[in-house]
């Protein structure tokens, strides 16, 4: 990583535990400003559960997590509240408000957030769904545009106040290859053109070499590799490769052997 | 024995925890209804509007409906044991009192429970389950402030509101069955009606229902934010709602009129 990278978020030996399995495992990770910053891993590998620590909705076990030059491991909630108007995030199910049309949804937190006048707020509201191409759909209900188009006002909601960071939680889920594309676009140009420092958990290998600057992938609760897009497509780490291929059968067995199987079977 | 006296005592610890977490939960939205008379944007004002139209005017056909009845039913019953001793005109006193205070407010409680309650809990459900709440608070909106303390205050303006509707509807409702029915005066009727009554079964009534509302609000908001899951989780918090908020109105009329009429001096 070059010298210019300065970070704006830094994890700190970050441990999660539920019960007595340690989902988060240590994790070192630092974040540069105004970059993309992809984090794969496959299911189950704690990618998600380390993205709600990093928005302040799980707190870790042990460890740090500084963001802007704050710890929010363990901050108040109206210190964290202060620390989330940095943030904009982008869930995976879009988690719009269905009982608001695409325009109130946009202006949520405007209006909670500002004493900005209603007719200010139509003109920001009109703007960032502009940004996310989607001019005239402000009157529309959640229900009554796509997957792909509540996703982009999702995105449009999250750079309302114009964060310095936004997280996407697997943009592209559930979206075709050529929607899923578009969101990619939005992300490089959102993060081109406003300089904002984005943060995406996928698995979906296409996208992630698409836009990353850097990637972290995770197993098991640790971090594997860290890299830019080339230092891992040629990684010498046999799990990593298994990953980035695709392929069924490697490191991570498919099938178990019989013996393991058996023995599976007998363990109580 | 023992394990009887262990389940027993995890029953208990579940009430004791539930009546834990509510009263967490009802402490935190007092405490923006008390910064709310400082800072009045603390309320989300569209969202509470809203409520209010939704729990005071569309539920007032209902409500009436169903007090016309009660009152009905109370005053035909009534005369039925009055007239062996002669005293079918007191059917007005006692529909009058009995709906003031006790009907009324119980009859409009458990008719909102189970018209804005389920409801309640079915919508914060799923907006948990869809991660709207998650979403809210990674705006830096907190969800109690957000979902809670609106429909706390609407019920709590409303339901005493309804319940003035439905003590009216209920006298309504035998004065009709009185003077038709039953053939007693209309003039004595009302008398009787007015004469029975005094300002403390009005006001004890409407305090009551009160508390009622804020028993479902809290009730039915806590089920709805501690859904986790799916479909079945909504489904069942929507059920819990109304079966706690019933049986907890019913336990909190005991005590209340317990309170009221036989431990405070009158």
């Amino acid at each position: 990583m070059s010298e210019s990278m300065l970070p704006i978020i830094e994890v700190k030996n970050i441990v999660k535990r539920f019960g007595d399995r340690a989902v988060l495992d240590g994790i070192n990770v630092v974040i540069p400003q105004g970059k993309i910053t992809v984090i794969m891993g496959g299911s189950g590998c704690g990618k998600t559960t380390f993205l709600r620590h990093l928005i302040g909705l799980h707190t870790p076990t042990s460890g740090e997590i500084w963001v802007d030059g704050k710890n929010i491991a363990g901050l108040k909630e109206k210190e964290m509240n202060e620390v989330r108007r940095k943030f904009g995030m982008l869930f995976q199910g879009s988690a719009l408000f269905n009982s608001m049309t695409v325009g109130e949804n946009v202006a949520v937190p405007l209006k909670e957030h500002t004493d900005l006048s209603a007719e200010i707020i139509r003109i920001i509201v009109r703007v960032k769904l502009e940004l996310v191409g989607l001019t005239g759909f402000d009157d529309f209900m959640p229900h009554e545009i796509s997957g792909g188009m509540k996703k982009r006002v999702a995105l449009a909601r999250a750079i309302a106040l114009d964060p310095k960071i936004v997280f996407y939680d697997e943009p592209g889920a559930g979206l075709d290859p050529i929607t899923a594309s578009m969101i990619d676009r939005l992300i490089l140009d959102l993060s081109k053109k406003l300089n904002i420092t984005s943060v995406v958990v996928t698995h979906e290998m296409k996208s992630a070499f698409r836009i990353a600057d850097q990637i972290i992938i995770l197993h098991k609760g640790k971090v594997l590799q860290v890299g830019t897009p080339q230092e891992i497509q040629n990684s010498k780490n046999s799990y990593v490769q298994q990953f980035i291929q695709g392929e069924s059968e490697g490191v991570i067995p498919f099938k178990q052997t019989s013996e393991a199987y058996l023995k599976g079977l007998l363990e109580t | 024995m023992k394990t009887f006296a262990g389940k027993t005592g995890q029953a208990i610890l579940f009430v004791l925890a539930g009546v834990a977490r509510l009263s967490t939960l009802g402490a935190t939205v007092g405490r923006y209804v008390a910064e709310s008379f400082i800072r009045p944007r603390v309320i989300p004002r569209e969202t509470f509007f809203h409520q209010m139209v939704m729990i005071g005017i569309e539920s007032t056909a209902i409500i009436s409906l169903v007090g016309a009845s009660v009152g009905t039913v109370l005053a035909l019953q009534a005369a039925y044991s009055l007239k062996t001793f002669g005293a079918i005109m007191y059917t007005g006193s006692l529909v009058s009192v009995a709906m003031t205070r006790e009907l009324g407010p119980l009859i409009a409680s458990i008719v909102i429970c189970g018209r804005i309650g389920a409801r309640m809990a079915a919508e914060i459900g799923t907006m948990m389950v869809q991660e709207e709440v998650d979403a809210l608070t990674t705006m830096g909106i907190n969800p109690i402030r957000y979902l809670v303390l609106p429909r706390c205050l609407a019920l709590a303006l409303m339901l005493p509101c309804l319940t003035v509707i439905a003590d009216m509807m209920g006298m309504l409702g035998g004065f009709l069955i009185g003077i038709t029915g039953l053939g007693i005066n209309p003039y004595v009727y009302i008398a009787k009606s007015v004469d029975a009554m005094v300002l403390k079964d009005i006001y004890t009534g409407l305090l009551k229902s009160f508390i009622f509302s804020i028993l479902i609000a809290l009730v039915s908001c806590h089920q709805g934010l501690s859904v986790s899951g799916g479909a079945d989780a909504v489904g069942k918090a929507t059920t819990q709602a109304v079966v706690i908020s019933i049986v907890l109105i019913i336990v909190v009329d005991c005590l209340a009129t317990a309170v009221i009429y036989y431990a405070l001096p009158t």
